[in-house]
């Protein structure tokens, strides 16, 4: 039965590890949505990558009824968010989907940048806030801390809100009543035009894409004829329905205020951008839903096969992984250094290490990928203004009249005993102080605006491990800034690797130049000859190494004419070729590439 | 080149040095040296060819241990079933620990005309630390008995590059090996093999830095030179042509016949070897090897040997068989030399031999 007035539809925010999956499966399990066999760990995350990681990398949705201690039975619509600071437009546009959120509050820790940044999200969109206290089950809990911190930090009131164990289940009804008392039922009219939000989407080699969408208006039934507002496509409506846990339950028509999925052969999903609005073609409504952005990537980098010979594997991959993430952009590219790979650009640092973990995990692939680079902002001397992602199309400094970089507002909550290093290593990194504010008598949140090609750089994993683990993170891009830029060269035996430039503030030039030679110098296995290995700007060497020539092998000998050693290193000459990279006589492993732009130190 | 080669492995020793990964046996009873004797005859015996030999080596193991009048009985029964000729070279491999003169005059006078000594160290204590049975001086007394039975081609094997070796005192031990006047030498570094006793204190002993193995090389390349010793392989220097004819056929892709457990062949097209088991190769000496399952080598593979092995000599190979670009750098580096249609490897090349092969061969 179709009520608006019982439906209700909400997201759960929280930070990383502190729940939301956990919570998750029990109230799915509490309504018996699903057995508790059922469930493989924490059924909202499904990808692999992400359950260990224990992060939610895209959205899901599910439906599921409960019936409240009013007698009334209830439609609930969990959406869920991507936990992670790159997928921020994506938590936003499935918040818009909401009328209310469950905040997730660690008993024992209180509140985390993520938890922060996605709950003043919440509160710009209007939703009704839903503090539960988690992890009273632990012997540090201290929910009134954690209430207290609700309180102060968000500033919502957080004395009724409901003390739980999703671990250990205690308490989840009151999660559940708290959700059918306190969030509104959708507003909306199932007789208007249709008006509807997209709010994920995936492909499947049978039906096509399947579009995750929240009915805002109007009716959208199987066979209409329906218009993306945003990127003009129009599909004709082959199936739609609504959201199980482990299904999708094919429905006639889904109204206003519901929540659920829609196919129409449609095959690039692309074509489905997160955010945009569905509506009927024929009678549409007036105006899309405001807050549409197309996924703007900030970071790029090269990706190659370690082996050049798995092109053609790499380029597949990047195929199939793109008809599951719109925001994965890539194109061709070619390398003196390295050959033919791609230029991928991502959402920010964690989607470029998740695509590069699921390429090598999924599709088993060895890759080199380069130094993460971000969107440099040059105006020229003719005035032309240009953007470059990537060093290689960096322009002689000499036509170069100004160069700008991407600034973020960086917001990092941390325990205030590491305040002195976290701020040191923020100046550290060319951040520039803006505020400090003490969350409760044990965090503070520090404020400053970063270059972002700082924060590419490590910076999140030195925080981390500065802070013991404590410190999160959350960014968000402020606009471009001037900056003494230069494009950082390495040369080997006098020819310059491409693969291996990137573009630096000049003050960090040197340091960062002198840490890759020597990495170089001690990864490059002696070749027949001298190898000279210097970093240069411009023209001008700043650093230099040698890698020295080989002295003597390892001779196999053949006694009694058994040569079959001999025989053997050949072949093992011949498989290490293959991962190997020629520039004239010199022969670089595709490891020592690795080693070089694995970001394991801090500078 | 149609002669053959033959090689008689001894797989016995009194003990197991060190460093060596070869297949031995310690000491065994005459019984089982009879039937040993036996089953290498019956495996010679499964070739019918008469075919021409060249060369004939009996290597180990401790061939001296066989008894001169085994080995003498051997050599004999192989001249029944091939056709060795009259200016064959017949290699005997010798532990200075474990010959006297009557043996040494037995075997030069069944036929054996070229002793392979090994001598491996000028030092006691770097003998003691291989685990070599002998010493410095039972190695001069080989060498005198030798000459004395009438041995006019005596080679010494030495090997470097051990832990905590100094210069000097591998200069000690080339001085003491040409101070016996050999014909040959023989000089390997000391390579980790794994199964050996060097191999399980490994992390306990210092081995030598590259640089220090190539300043122990350098001096020898050196100290031959002035002894007039000719570099003609990468770890073989001859006097006056006494080149290791054995040893060269196999550098020149030859055909050879290896009897013996754990002794290879090459032969017919294929490259292939008894398996390392006494007991089974006492059993069945003529099925006791991987010849059914051996490959017949192919065009590229033949191309590769040519040029690896070949390499291995200062004779080089024809220049026709490698790409010119890279040996045209490695020429422009020292490590390469033409030599007429040929081109070899220089001794500065020999040192880094795998890579340079390596670069032609890729």
């Amino acid at each position: 039965m179709y009520d608006i007035k019982k439906i209700r539809n909400f997201s759960i925010i929280a930070h990383i590890d502190h729940g939301k999956s956990t919570l998750a499966d029990r109230l799915l399990e509490y309504t018996g949505a699903v057995e508790k066999r059922d469930i493989e760990e924490q059924l909202l995350d499904n990808m692999e990558l992400e359950r260990e990681r224990g992060i939610t990398i895209k959205a899901r949705a599910v439906r599921f009824d409960y019936k409240a201690d009013d007698g009334e039975t209830y439609r609930l619509n969990l959406i869920d968010t991507p936990g992670h600071v790159d997928f921020g437009y994506e938590v936003s546009r499935s918040l818009t989907a909401c009328e209310g959120a469950v905040l997730i509050v660690d008993a024992t820790q209180g509140v985390q940048a993520q938890t922060l940044a996605n709950a003043y999200m919440a509160v710009d969109n209007d939703l009704e806030i839903l503090p539960v206290i988690n992890k009273i089950d632990l012997p540090s809990a201290d929910p009134a801390m954690a209430k207290r911190a609700v309180e102060d930090i968000i500033g919502i009131p957080a004395e009724d809100a409901p003390c739980i164990s999703a671990k250990m289940g205690l308490n989840i009804k009151d999660v559940l009543e708290k959700i059918v008392t306190d969030v509104p039922a959708p507003k909306g009219d199932p007789n208007k035009p249709l008006k509807a939000l997209i709010f994920d989407s995936y492909y499947d080699s049978y039906k096509g894409v399947v579009v995750y969408i929240r009915v805002m208006d109007g009716t959208l039934s199987v066979g209409d004829a329906v218009q993306m507002m945003h990127t003009g496509a129009k599909f004709d409506v082959v199936e739609v329905g609504t959201l199980g846990a482990f299904t999708l339950d094919k429905k006639d028509c889904l109204r206003a205020g519901e929540v659920g999925y829609f196919t129409a052969s449609i095959k690039n999903i692309g074509d489905t951008t997160v955010g945009d609005t569905v509506t009927l073609a024929e009678n549409p409504t007036p105006e899309a839903l405001p807050g549409f952005k197309k996924a703007q990537p900030m970071v790029f980098s090269g990706i190659y096969p370690a082996d050049g010979s798995k092109y053609g594997d790499l380029k597949d991959a990047l195929e199939k992984l793109q008809l599951n993430d719109a925001s994965l952009v890539f194109e061709p590219e070619t390398s003196i250094a390295l050959g033919f790979g791609f230029r991928a650009g991502f959402l920010g640092l964690l989607h470029m290490e998740i695509i590069d973990e699921r390429l090598e995990r999924e599709f088993n692939l060895d890759l080199i990928t380069t130094a993460p680079s971000v969107i440099y902002e040059l105006v020229l001397t003719d005035g032309e203004t240009i953007h470059v992602d990537n060093p290689s199309n960096y322009p002689d400094p000499q036509r170069i009249s100004e160069a700008r970089e991407p600034i973020v507002k960086a917001s990092i909550i941390t325990p205030t005993e590491y305040v002195g290093s976290v701020m040191q290593f923020c100046l550290d990194r060319r951040g520039t102080y803006i505020d400090m504010k003490y969350l409760d008598t044990t965090r503070a949140e520090l404020i400053y605006e970063m270059p972002l090609n700082e924060i590419v750089y490590d910076f999140f994993d030195t925080l981390k491990s500065k802070t013991k683990g404590y410190a999160s993170l959350d960014y968000e891009p402020i606009g471009y800034r001037k900056s003494d830029l230069v494009k950082l060269d390495i040369l080997l035996n006098g020819e310059l690797i491409d693969a291996l430039s990137f573009i630096v503030h000049a003050d960090r030039a040197y340091s960062r130049g002198r840490k890759i030679v020597e990495k170089l110098r001690d990864n490059i296995p002696r070749q027949l000859f001298e190898l000279p290995v210097q970093a240069a700007i411009g023209g001008k060497v700043i650093a230099r190494e040698t890698v020295r020539a080989m002295r003597k092998d390892v001779l196999a000998k053949c006694y009694g004419g058994d040569i079959t050693r001999k025989k053997k290193l050949l072949e093992k000459q011949k498989e290490g070729k293959k991962r190997m990279r020629s520039f004239g006589s010199v022969q670089v492993p595709s490891e020592a590439f690795m080693a070089v732009l694995k970001m394991d130190d801090e500078s | 080149m149609n002669t053959v080669a033959l090689y008689i492995h001894v797989p016995f020793c009194v003990r197991k040095c060190n460093y060596c990964a070869f297949y031995s046996l310690p000491a065994v009873g005459e019984d089982t040296k009879d039937a040993y004797l036996e089953a290498l005859q019956k495996q010679a015996d499964s070739f019918p060819e008469h075919r021409q030999v060249s060369s004939v080596y009996f290597g180990g193991g401790t061939p001296s241990l066989f008894g001169s009048e085994r080995l003498v009985a051997m050599l004999d029964f192989l001249r029944t079933r091939f056709l060795i000729r009259e200016d064959a070279e017949i290699t005997l491999e010798v532990n200075p620990g474990t010959v006297d003169l009557p043996f040494l005059q037995r075997v030069r006078q069944g036929g054996f005309n070229r002793l392979s000594v090994g001598m491996q160290s000028g030092c006691d204590k770097e003998l003691a630390f291989l685990g070599r049975i002998h010493t410095a001086d039972m190695v001069k007394t080989c060498v005198e008995n030798a000459r004395e039975a009438g041995f006019d081609n005596v080679s010494l094997d030495l090997i470097f590059a051990l832990p905590g070796q100094s210069k000097e005192s591998f200069a000690a031990s080339l001085d003491a090996a040409f101070a016996l006047k050999p014909d040959h030498l023989s000089v390997y570094s000391l390579q980790l093999e794994e199964g050996t006793p060097f191999f399980e204190s490994r992390t306990t002993l210092t081995f030598p830095t590259e640089e220090e193995e190539e300043g122990q090389y350098d001096l020898l390349c050196q100290k031959a030179r002035e002894a007039g010793f000719e570099h003609y392989e990468i770890s073989s220097f001859a006097k006056e042509g006494r080149y290791s004819r054995h040893n060269l056929h196999y550098w020149q892709r030859g055909e050879y016949l290896g009897f013996g457990p754990a002794a290879h062949s090459h032969w017919n097209g294929k490259r292939f070897a008894n398996l390392p088991d006494l007991e089974g190769y006492l059993a069945d000496p003529l099925g006791c090897n991987d010849y059914k399952k051996a490959e017949r080598i192919d065009e590229t593979e033949m191309w590769e040997e040519d040029v690896l092995l070949g390499l291995r000599t200062s004779f080089g190979i024809s220049a026709h068989l490698v790409p010119a670009p890279p040996v045209e750098r490695m020429i422009a580096l020292g490590l390469m030399v033409r030599r007429g249609e040929n081109v070899a490897l220089t001794e500065k090349g020999f040192r880094v031999s795998n890579a340079i092969i390596g670069q032609l061969l890729l």
